[in-house]
């Protein structure tokens, strides 16, 4: 039934002014396919028995988690996304930053204390950051910094860990010396137009229009839309490919490296690219995992996962060329294994 | 397709799932309790802002041209996208299997090791022990295996049926999922359970009671060396929170 109103929106003409009439008739579609799906979802929770083999029912259970877990920071993410966007004068933001590009990239380290959003939330915000004037390295700062430098994460690693074996201290200043970095590195790149995808980039040359009145909201929905419209189908499929790893690959494979110094920071490099959650929440999932691995391995986890995973990828390429996110992923991977290197050796 | 709206219908779809997931109090089925009114609240503003989008006129869409690949990529994603949406609203919520248990290696990552000590349980009462889970007993027995220490303490635990790796003739775990944060981070625990040919009486996967005491493991194959050994073993149906958090 969902595919029949794709189709049917496929269909529909394009009518830049519709009158109050018409907008009423597609707010009664849009309450009415809601409810339609509220039955469906009642009706076949009593009525189907999907009597899927085990293996297809765990992959759906856990795409389903990881989708299920990282909505509502997404949305969070959208929403601030459109506050920058559309509410925000240009002036709060970019007006306060330093003109030196290292003093500004390192005071876009700390933006996540005031948009504290989880990775997948960072990907439309830093969209929305792009489309606002962050130049391509700037935002890559914010996209590798908000995630870790932010209250939650903070808030929710200190719970976990406490002052423990260097956990905390190790995860905030790596983060920050690799979002910096890795910011720096990519500022050098001459062409930075270059390291977006053709559709993000053509966006960000749309011209400004300036809004009046009730304009505004009407451009926030346009924007969530739009947003939506990038962002779900890649958090579905980072989810999926996410879950079917997991059912596929056997979790002991990485457990068994655990207690060696260089090994077990391998392994951690590979849970966390392939469990795949936010880093709101990372740290109580490996918490258990603190008595197996060294302290060293935990950091590199905690460092690398909210910047690099299979969804964070998928996300990610909704505006960065695959190049680009390879270079990434290899610079980040390194720095997060030194990092967790020299606390193995040191603590 | 059209893809301007596809990301509106997923996301509401998603959120249409939630929503109903909270209202039936199976949410934990898939994130821990503690992210319940975050989540719920997120999809209660999503649904609104998602209604309210449906209101807006339709503008041109500003699409970059992109090559055959890119659209024919673009176009599955899609495509495999819808596909997870309808499993979303169609097939009914479940927990994960003793499929997911084998990828993970039951009581593997000492999980739980905390929960319990060895110090502390030996002076517990009767009625104490017969509320432990299978995560406090799994602690115990990753900690000590003298059965005189496991000796007059009753066991009364409920879980799914697992086979043991090392004789899943005459052997099954009554295990668990430990989440900490959302089902993809589940850790199954697990006591094993001594019952010689287990198979014929009940189905892998399916819930079960049992009470007991813990003894010498009288399978030789099986490479625990203590096990429950069952007064009775009953069946039940799922819990309302199967995992335990």
């Amino acid at each position: 039934m969902r595919v029949d109103t794709l189709v049917e929106n496929d269909h529909q003409e394009v009518h830049p002014h519709r009158s109050l009439k018409s907008r009423l008739t597609w707010l009664g579609i849009g309450v009415a396919g809601i409810a339609a799906l509220f039955v469906v979802r009642a009706v076949t929770a009593e009525t189907v028995d999907a009597g899927l083999p085990n293996q297809l029912q765990d992959l759906l259970t856990l795409a389903t988690s990881v989708i299920v877990e990282s909505m509502p920071f997404v949305i969070l993410g959208i929403i601030l996304s459109i506050a920058v966007q559309e509410w925000v004068p240009d002036s709060w933001i970019l007006r306060v930053l330093p003109r030196n590009a290292f003093a500004r990239r390192a005071v876009i380290s700390f933006l996540g204390f005031f948009l504290p959003v989880c990775e997948c939330g960072n990907v439309p915000l830093a969209r929305g950051l792009m489309v606002k004037g962050f130049t391509v390295s700037e935002s890559m700062t914010f996209l590798l910094a908000a995630p870790i430098i932010n209250p939650i994460t903070i808030a929710t690693t200190h719970a976990a860990f406490g002052w423990d074996g260097w956990v905390l201290v190790a995860r905030l200043v790596g983060g920050f010396v690799i979002a910096n970095l890795v910011g720096w590195l990519f500022s050098r790149h001459n062409d930075q137009d270059s390291l977006l995808t053709r559709r993000f980039a053509a966006e960000c040359r749309l011209p400004q229009a300036h809004e009046h009145g009730g304009a505004r909201i009407h451009k926030s929905l346009e924007l969530f839309i739009r947003e939506t419209s990038v962002i779900m189908p890649a958090l579905f499929i980072g989810s999926v490919v996410a879950g079917a790893i997991q059912v596929l690959v056997p979790r002991s494979v990485l457990v068994t490296l655990g207690s060696n110094p260089l090994w077990s920071i391998l392994a951690m490099l590979v849970l966390a690219f392939v469990i795949s959650i936010c880093s709101n929440v990372d740290a109580f999932f490996i918490l258990p995992f603190a008595s197996t691995f060294m302290p060293g391995s935990i950091v590199t986890f905690l460092v690398f996962g909210p910047i690099i995973d299979i969804k964070m990828l998928a996300l990610l390429r909704t505006t960065f060329t695959t190049k680009v996110l390879v270079q990434l992923t290899v610079i980040v991977g390194l720095l997060a294994a030194l990092i967790g290197l020299v606390v193995n050796y040191v603590a | 397709m059209s893809p301007r709206f596809a990301g509106l219908i997923l996301a509401l779809t998603v959120v249409v799932a939630t929503l109903w997931l909270g209202a039936t109090g199976q949410l934990v089925l898939y994130i821990h309790p503690r992210y319940v009114v975050f989540t719920m609240i997120m999809a209660a503003l999503a649904l609104v802002i998602g209604v309210a989008s449906f209101a807006i006129p339709r503008g041109h869409e500003h699409d970059a041209a992109a090559n055959r690949t890119s659209r024919i990529i673009s176009v599955g994603a899609l495509a495999l996208s819808a596909v997870i949406a309808a499993a979303l609203v169609i097939v009914p919520p479940a927990t994960l299997t003793s499929a997911t248990v084998n990828t993970r290696e039951i009581n593997s990552t000492g999980v739980g090791v905390e929960v319990q000590s060895v110090e502390n349980a030996t002076s517990e009462s009767s009625a104490a022990f017969a509320k432990f889970t299978v995560r406090d007993w799994a602690s115990l027995l990753a900690q000590t295996s003298d059965t005189a220490f496991y000796s007059g303490k009753p066991v009364d635990v409920a879980g799914f049926i697992t086979a043991d790796e090392t004789d899943p003739t005459n052997v099954f775990y009554v295990s668990r999922f430990v989440i900490t944060c959302c089902a993809v981070d589940a850790q199954p625990v697990g006591v094993p359970v001594y019952a010689p040919n287990w198979a014929d009486d009940y189905e892998l996967d399916s819930w079960v009671r049992v009470t007991g005491s813990f003894v010498a493991n009288p399978s030789s194959a099986s490479e625990q060396p203590i096990a429950l050994e069952p007064d009775t073993v009953e069946p039940i149906g799922t819990p309302d929170e199967p995992y335990l958090f």
